[in-house]
């Protein structure tokens, strides 16, 4: 599975000569017509003991097509977490369900890759056994593990800290083992939740280019969320802007541009304006 | 910098023996000064000698034997059962809800006023004395098993979930590893404790353990004895404090600061 | 059987907890009215009801009432307890407050608090008796080491920064030490306290069982001796219940003298 990887030299100035270098016009994607996760009327409302209930989700109605990047844009508190463990199996939703390729969603696991909001790595493991985690827990041998661990290792570009622990690393280098992580059992849905959202602006760019470049190589259906609107018009092949109270689904836009996509273009920042002006 | 960073821990170090040794020069000095009688506090020369001439090594090689058995499984059985009850009671609610208030209940009461009550059970034997060392190793173990099953971030068994990991696999996998920081300190005060009932134990009954040798010593009015066993009950209490420390640092330390 | 399901998850919780032990204390009592467990060995509740009623009628060793053994043993902590903050507080200041002083007594001072201080017993009874005396030095030096350890960590771990802040608005150094060291360090002597009551309250139920029939420790050991266990029972229960009053009161008190130090972690024996 992990043949036909490509080998990132892992610095980030390699990838962004490669977005320079890169024609826009054979990255758009082909294949988005079936529909890979379907959400049909879920509704969330949390029982907190001692407290009245808190209704988190309303008639959220959305389908994802296969190897589509959407992005769960809006304020905080909005149930964009909350989606998403209902996604990815986590938290069962009050009514209504989520079908993956017509299965209804039951329980996590089975392809669902999840990079969490707070990076969630085991502290007590090093960077590759956080990576080869997944993989040992279904029994895969040792040297085989390893060597899937390595290659993410490198693909997200931190060649050389394999056996260092978690706290260890700098906050954007967690991220990317949880990224890595996420993707060693090669799950066919990536859910991530704001992953980039605790580190500086430089490095956000440099994950956001990294992102993608791992998305086009590996062929994943993903579900991003994120507070940026900008984030979300640079990645995303459709965007959900979410509102609260109930928290729901208020509007969604395709993004129409190809990428790589230059957050300065004419037509980029005229789509933010647009977006801006209908909240 | 590596290297001033040692050279000022050698220089600490050096410092701290030069008080222990000032210590001892002081107690020596102010003993032969006539002061205080030397028949009631002997110089540390006087203790040792005093021991050495009525006890041979053997005897007192014996003594310490006796009691780092008696304690270590005391502490052994203890811990193991704070371990079990407090990751059981974290882990699934109902035993939680179940023994909680039990033990919450009974641990106000020092593990020291439970010897009557052992000798009553189980008599004067060795049996009693093992009931309350591990009683001393059971509470604080039992109460750190369970706040460290209860604290664990929810996202770690998230993450270990959307792995495909399920039931008691998470347990030994995730919660487990991610308690251990908790676990280690109760285990280190569990110890602490432990001792301090091996002494109390061997105090009230024994006919052989350190705290017997010098409750015997008592009896007979040896002095030296007494003291050289309470300053050799101190040492062996501090280096198997510091070896369990060293392991503790040695599994532990390198993902969390201890 | 509606206003059970009503009830919070955690009343509820509570509430089963509670009938299980109840359950556990009709077992009891059920177990040794079929012999399966001998009467002398584990008193039921009902029998130790009855003692505790002896207790506080006529008292056990006959006339020593209940008020009494708690009067003796309360006396004897404060007496040592007090004694021992008083000689390692001030100490314990001076020697945080001077970095080669701390250096110098560093392993002293963890050694005096690896010294299990019923280890003492022997030599204090040696040296004084069996009175008063051996029980209140040996409490003293529990409460010692515990206090002066977390006074020098008090005082030396004080925030750099604070006395910083101090210096630039030009405070001398004896308005820093007596208006910022000490009140820095305060949270932690307190923890000190906290810690120094908890090994009182051990060694003085230790310290009763030798030469004297006054004390809770005492009550529980003479009642040993005349396999009493009811009334040793009574007496644990009354340590517990001591030991979780003297420690609320002490709460209490730091709550009042260091109302800004809410947020202070609980620190427990
Ligand atoms: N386990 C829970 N129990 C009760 N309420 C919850 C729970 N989890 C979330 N909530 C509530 O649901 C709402 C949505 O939470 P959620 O974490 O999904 O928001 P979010 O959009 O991810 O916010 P952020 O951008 O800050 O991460 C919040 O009001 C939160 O308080
Ligand atoms: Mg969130």
């Amino acid at each position: 599975m992990s043949k036909g990887l490509v080998r990132a030299k892992g610095g980030i100035v390699e990838n962004i000569d490669h977005k320079l270098n890169s024609k826009p016009e054979n990255m758009q994607k082909v294949s988005h017509n079936s529909v890979k996760i379907s959400v049909e009327n879920v509704s969330k409302i949390y029982q907190v003991a001692d407290a009245e209930d808190v209704p988190v989700l309303k008639d959220v109605n959305i389908d994802i097509r296969n190897n589509e990047f959407v992005s769960l844009v809006g304020r905080s508190g909005c149930g964009k977490t909350t989606l998403l463990n209902i996604l990815a199996g986590l938290v069962p939703p009050s009514s209504g369900i989520v079908r993956i390729d017509g299965t209804t969603v039951t329980g996590p696991g089975d392809g669902k890759g999840m990079v969490f909001q707070q990076h969630a790595l085991f502290p007590w493991l090093t960077t590759i056994e956080n990576v080869a985690f997944g993989c040992k827990s279904k029994g895969m041998r040792k040297a085989d593990r390893t060597e899937i661990a390595m290659d993410l290792v490198k693909l997200v570009g931190l060649d050389g800290y394999q056996n260092h622990y978690p706290r260890e690393l700098s906050g954007g280098m967690q991220q990317r083992v949880a990224i890595a992580r996420a993707l060693a059992l090669d799950p066919e849905i990536l859910l991530m939740d704001e992953p980039f959202g605790a580190l500086d602006e430089m490095t956000r760019l440099e994950m956001q280019d990294e992102l993608l470049r791992i998305w086009e190589v590996r062929k994943k259906t993903v579900v991003f969320v994120t507070h940026s609107l900008t984030e979300a018009l640079v990645l995303s092949d459709r965007i959900f802007l979410m509102g609260r109270n109930p928290g729901g689904i208020r509007r969604e836009f395709s993004v129409p541009f190809s990428r790589p996509r230059h957050r300065s273009s004419v037509e980029f920042l005229e789509m933010y304006e647009d977006i801006w002006a209908g909240l | 910098m590596n290297t001033q960073e040692n050279s000022s821990k050698l220089n600490d170090t050096a410092l701290g023996l030069i008080g222990v040794i000032a210590l001892f020069a002081i107690w020596e000095i102010v003993s032969y000064t006539g002061i205080i009688s030397q028949e009631i506090f002997p110089s540390p020369s006087q203790a040792v000698t005093a021991t050495l001439t009525t006890m041979p090594l053997s005897e007192i090689g014996g003594h310490v034997w006796a009691s780092l058995t008696r304690v270590f499984w005391g502490f052994l059985i203890g811990g193991s059962l704070g371990i079990i009850v407090g990751v059981a009671s974290g882990w699934y609610a109902w035993v939680g809800v179940l023994t909680r208030p039990l033990i919450e209940l009974t641990r106000p009461i020092p593990p020291l006023a439970w010897i009557p009550m052992a000798i009553i059970w189980l008599g004067l034997g060795e049996p009693s004395k093992i009931f309350v060392i591990s009683l001393g190793a059971f509470f604080p173990v039992v109460t750190s098993a369970y706040k460290g099953m209860i604290s664990v971030d929810p996202v770690l068994l998230r993450a270990a979930q959307t792995m495909g990991l399920k039931g008691w696999r998470i347990l030994f996998q995730v919660a487990l590893p991610a308690s251990l920081p908790d676990l280690a300190t109760g285990i280190r005060i569990g110890w602490g404790l432990s001792f301090g009932m091996l002494v109390a134990a061997e105090l009230v009954a024994a006919n052989e353990g350190m705290g017997f040798m010098i409750m015997h010593a008592r009896e007979l009015g040896q002095v030296g004895i007494i003291i050289f066993g309470i300053v050799l009950i101190g040492v062996v209490n501090l280096v198997t404090d510091y070896a369990i420390g060293v392991v503790i640092r040695r599994q532990i330390g390198k993902w969390h600061t201890y | 059987m509606n206003a059970l399901f009503s009830l919070s998850t955690t009343t509820k919780s509570r509430l089963v907890g509670a009938v299980f032990i109840i359950f556990l204390l009709i077992a009891w009592e059920v177990a040794v009215d079929l012999k399966w467990l001998k009467i002398y060995k584990f008193p039921p509740p009902s029998k130790c009801w009855e003692a505790f009623v002896e207790l506080f009628t006529s008292g056990f060793p006959i006339e020593q009432t209940v008020d009494i053994h708690i009067g003796w043993t309360l006396w004897r902590i404060v007496q040592g307890y007090v004694l021992g903050c008083l000689l390692a507080v001030p100490l314990g200041v001076v020697i945080g407050s001077y970095s080669l002083l701390d250096k110098l007594t560093a392993p002293i001072i963890t050694f005096g608090r690896s010294v299990a201080a019923l280890s003492l017993l022997p030599l204090v009874i040696f040296w004084f008796g069996t009175g008063e005396a051996p029980k209140i030095a040996i409490i003293a030096y529990g409460t010692f080491w515990a206090m002066i350890a977390h006074t020098i960590a008090g005082v030396k771990f004080v925030d750099p920064l604070l006395i910083r802040a101090a210096r630039t608005l030009e405070a001398d150094q004896k308005f820093i030490f007596l208006h910022v060291v000490i009140p820095a360090a305060l949270p932690r002597i307190f923890v000190g306290a906290r810690v120094a009551l908890g090994v009182a309250f051990m060694v003085i139920v230790g310290a009763e069982m030798i030469g004297t029939i006054q004390g809770l420790g005492a009550l529980i050991n003479e009642a040993r001796n005349f396999y009493r266990a009811d009334i040793t029972l009574i007496g644990m229960a009354l340590i517990g219940l001591l030991g979780l009053g003297i420690s609320g009161v002490l709460q209490l008190l730091e709550r009042i003298l260091l109302p800004w130090n809410k947020g202070l972690e609980e620190v427990r024996r």
